[in-house]
C-alpha cells in the first residue's frame, strides 16, 4: 500500500470547486485520491458447514486504495434459490462472474427442472476464473444447499483451482483469523455455535485487516430456507476503535461485561 | 393406387400429397406436413426397437434382420452408449440414426464439460429431440428417418425411457415400441407390467417379445441386439454378455413354441366340442 502522502492545501479559486469535497466537517482534496488504484474487495470472507446447512459470511469494506467506496457492501451474490457466493478481488471481475453465473445455473435450473447442483455453480464460477486467469484477480466461495449432496463448499481461488471444503475463508483479512479457525472450528456445530464462530473470527480480521471493516453480514443456507443477517458495528465483539481490548474469550453463552465484549446475543 | 403422371421432365406418384408434399417447409391444406409424414414411414417398415422400465433399472432391445451371410455378427450396430448411464437405439434410416448418436455424444459431452454433472436422460432427449425437428423446419433439409429411444438412469430422477420420432416429438415413456413389430410389441409390454419387475426377469420378457415381433418374417435370419442399465451391469449402460443373451432366448423360442403349440391345442379341442355339439343326439 502507498505510504500516505502531505496534501498541498486545496485551491481555493471558484473554478477549482470540482477539487473540493465537503464531508462533514471534513474538507477532502479530491486531487490527492490516488483514482488510479482499482476498485477492490480487500475483505474477509468465510463459509462453513454446520449440522442442518450452511452458513456465510463477509465483511463489508470495498475499497479503491486508501478510499473505502462502500462501507456497507454487499458481497454475498445470490446464484440461485439455494446457492450463492462470496466475492473476493477486484470487484468488476468478481460482480461480472457471478453475473454470468447467474445467467448459466438460471439456463440448468429450467433444463434440469429442479435445483441446480451447487457443484455446477463452482464448475462455471472455476471455468471463468482458470480460462482468463491472466486478466482477472477474482477469488470466490461458492456455497449451497441441493438435494443430492446437501450444504457444500467450494473455493475457487485465484489460480481457478475448485476445492470442496467444509469450512473455507479467503480474502485479505483471511489470514489473521487462521490461527483462530484452525483452533476453534469443529464438524457438525450447531446453528449457534456456527454463527457465533463466524461472528468472532470475521470481527478479529476485521480488527486487524485495513481492507476488511464495517459490518458483517451473514447468510443461513437451509434445505428449507434462506435467512439474512448483519451484525451492525456497535454490536461486533472487537470494536474496531477500541485498543484496550487485548482478550477475548471464544464462549457462546458468557455476557462478559468485565471485559466490555458484548457478542450480541442474537 | 399409383397412377404415373408425367408433369414437364418430372415423373412423379399422385399420391395423398398431390403437390403439397415437395419440401418440408410445405404445410397441406388439412395443415400436416407430408414430408415429415414421409419420414415417419421410413420408420414403420424397418426394424422394431423397444424399451422397457424396470424396478431397478431400463431394458432396451432390437431385432435386426441379417442382411447378408458374410457380415460380421455384431458389426451393424443399433444400440449405442452415449454415456455411461445413458443408452441409445435407432431405427429407420440407419445413416440418420448414426449422425444423430454423435450428436448426442457431443451434447453430453459439452454439458458435463460446462456444469460438471452428467447430463440427464430427460435434458438429451429434449435436445436432442429439438435438433430433429430443426431439420423439419428449413427448405433446404430433409427430416431424419429414424425413431429413437434414449435410455437412461439418473442419480435423481431413476430409470427413465424417451421416444424419438422424425418430427421431433418426445415423450417418457415406462415402456415403448417402435418399428415394424410395434403393435405387437406395445400390446405385451402392457400385459407384462414390467415397472413391478426387475431387470434380469424383465431381459427374458424383452428376447420373447422381440421373438414374436419377428414372426411373419420367419424364414428370414435374425438377430438381436439387447442392452441393460441395472445391478447386474454395475449400474451402467451395458450390452447384454453374450451368455446371458444366448440362454434367454433359447428359453424365449422354448417359451413361444410352447404357447404355440398351447394355442393350437385349444383350438383343436374348441373344434372337438363344436363337432361333439353337433354330432350328440
Amino acid at each position: 500500500r502507498r505510504p500516505p502522502r502531505s496534501t498541498p492545501k486545496p485551491s481555493s479559486a471558484a473554478s477549482d470547486v470540482y477539487k473540493r469535497q465537503v464531508h462533514g466537517d471534513y474538507l477532502i482534496d479530491m486531487e490527492s485520491i490516488d483514482w488510479s488504484q482499482p476498485i477492490r474487495d480487500g475483505t474477509t470472507i468465510m463459509a462453513v458447514v454446520y449440522d442442518g446447512g450452511v452458513m456465510l459470511g463477509a465483511d463489508s469494506r470495498t475499497t479503491g486504495g486508501a478510499l473505502i467506496y462502500n462501507r456497507v457492501s454487499d458481497k454475498i451474490e445470490p446464484i440461485h434459490k439455494r446457492i450463492f457466493c462470496l466475492r473476493s478481488g477486484a470487484s468488476a471481475h468478481t460482480q461480472k462472474i457471478a453475473q454470468l453465473c447467474r445467467l448459466y445455473i438460471g439456463q440448468l435450473g429450467s433444463e434440469l427442472e429442479e435445483t441446480p447442483p451447487v457443484y455446477s455453480a463452482a464448475k462455471i464460477i472455476q471455468s471463468f476464473i482458470y480460462n482468463y486467469k491472466s486478466f482477472l484477480s477474482a477469488a470466490m466461495i461458492c456455497a449451497g444447499w441441493d438435494p443430492i449432496k446437501g450444504p457444500q463448499i467450494y473455493t475457487i481461488p485465484l489460480g481457478g483451482t475448485l476445492v470442496r471444503e467444509n469450512i473455507a475463508t479467503g480474502g485479505s483479512g483471511s489470514a489473521y483469523m487462521s490461527g483462530f479457525c484452525d483452533t476453534h472450528y469443529k464438524a457438525g456445530m450447531t446453528r449457534k455455535e456456527c454463527r457465533d464462530f463466524m461472528i468472532q473470527s470475521i470481527s478479529l480480521a476485521m480488527f486487524r485487516d485495513s481492507s476488511s471493516g464495517g459490518i458483517i453480514r451473514l447468510l443461513d443456507i437451509t434445505k428449507d430456507g434462506v435467512s439474512r443477517e448483519y451484525i451492525s458495528h456497535d454490536q461486533l465483539p472487537l470494536k474496531q476503535n477500541n485498543y484496550s481490548q487485548s482478550c477475548l474469550l471464544y464462549t457462546s453463552d458468557a455476557a462478559d461485561e468485565g471485559l466490555g465484549v458484548d457478542l450480541g446475543g442474537r | 393406387g399409383d397412377v404415373y403422371k408425367r408433369q414437364g421432365l418430372r415423373i412423379c406418384y399422385k399420391m395423398a400429397g398431390s403437390g403439397y408434399d415437395y419440401d418440408v417447409s410445405t404445410l397441406s391444406p388439412e395443415g400436416k406436413i407430408y414430408q415429415v409424414e414421409y419420414a415417419m414411414k421410413a420408420t414403420e417398415n424397418s426394424s422394431t426397437i423397444m424399451g422397457m422400465v424396470c424396478k431397478d433399472g431400463v431394458l432396451l432391445g432390437t431385432e435386426k434382420l441379417i442382411v447378408s451371410e458374410m457380415m460380421v455378427s455384431g458389426s451393424d450396430r443399433r444400440v449405442y452408449s452415449v454415456t455411461k448411464q445413458i443408452g441409445m437405439v435407432i431405427t429407420g434410416l440407419l445413416p440418420d440414426g448414426r449422425c444423430l448418436i454423435d450428436r448426442a455424444k457431443e451434447e453430453s459431452a459439452s454439458f458435463q464439460k460446462q456444469y460438471g454433472i452428467p447430463i440427464t436422460g430427460k435434458v438429451l432427449a429434449d435436445r436432442i429431440a429439438q435438433f430433429m425437428h430443426m431439420n423439419t423446419i428449413y427448405l433446404w433439409a430433409r427430416p431424419y428417418g429414424c425413431n429413437i429411444i434414449i435410455a437412461s438412469l439418473d442419480e435423481g430422477t431413476g430409470p427413465a425411457l424417451h421416444l424419438i420420432d422424425p418430427s421431433g416429438q418426445c415423450f417418457g415413456y415406462f415402456g415403448c415400441a417402435a418399428g415394424k413389430g410395434r403393435q405387437i410389441a406395445r400390446n405385451e409390454i402392457e400385459k407384462l407390467g414390467s415397472k413391478n419387475l426387475t431387470c434380469k426377469e424383465c431381459a427374458f420378457h424383452l428376447a420373447k417379445i422381440l421373438h414374436k415381433c419377428h414372426e411373419e418374417m420367419k424364414e428370414k435370419k435374425f438377430e438381436l441386439e439387447m442392452s441393460w442399465i441395472c445391478p447386474e451391469s454395475g449400474m451402467v449402460h451395458q450390452m447384454l454378455p453374450k451368455d446371458i443373451q444366448k440362454e434367454l432366448e433359447a428359453r424365449a423360442q422354448e417359451t413361444l413354441e410352447k404357447e404355440a403349440m398351447a394355442d393350437v391345442q385349444s383350438q383343436i379341442m374348441k373344434n372337438i366340442n363344436i363337432c361333439l355339439l353337433y354330432t350328440s343326439d
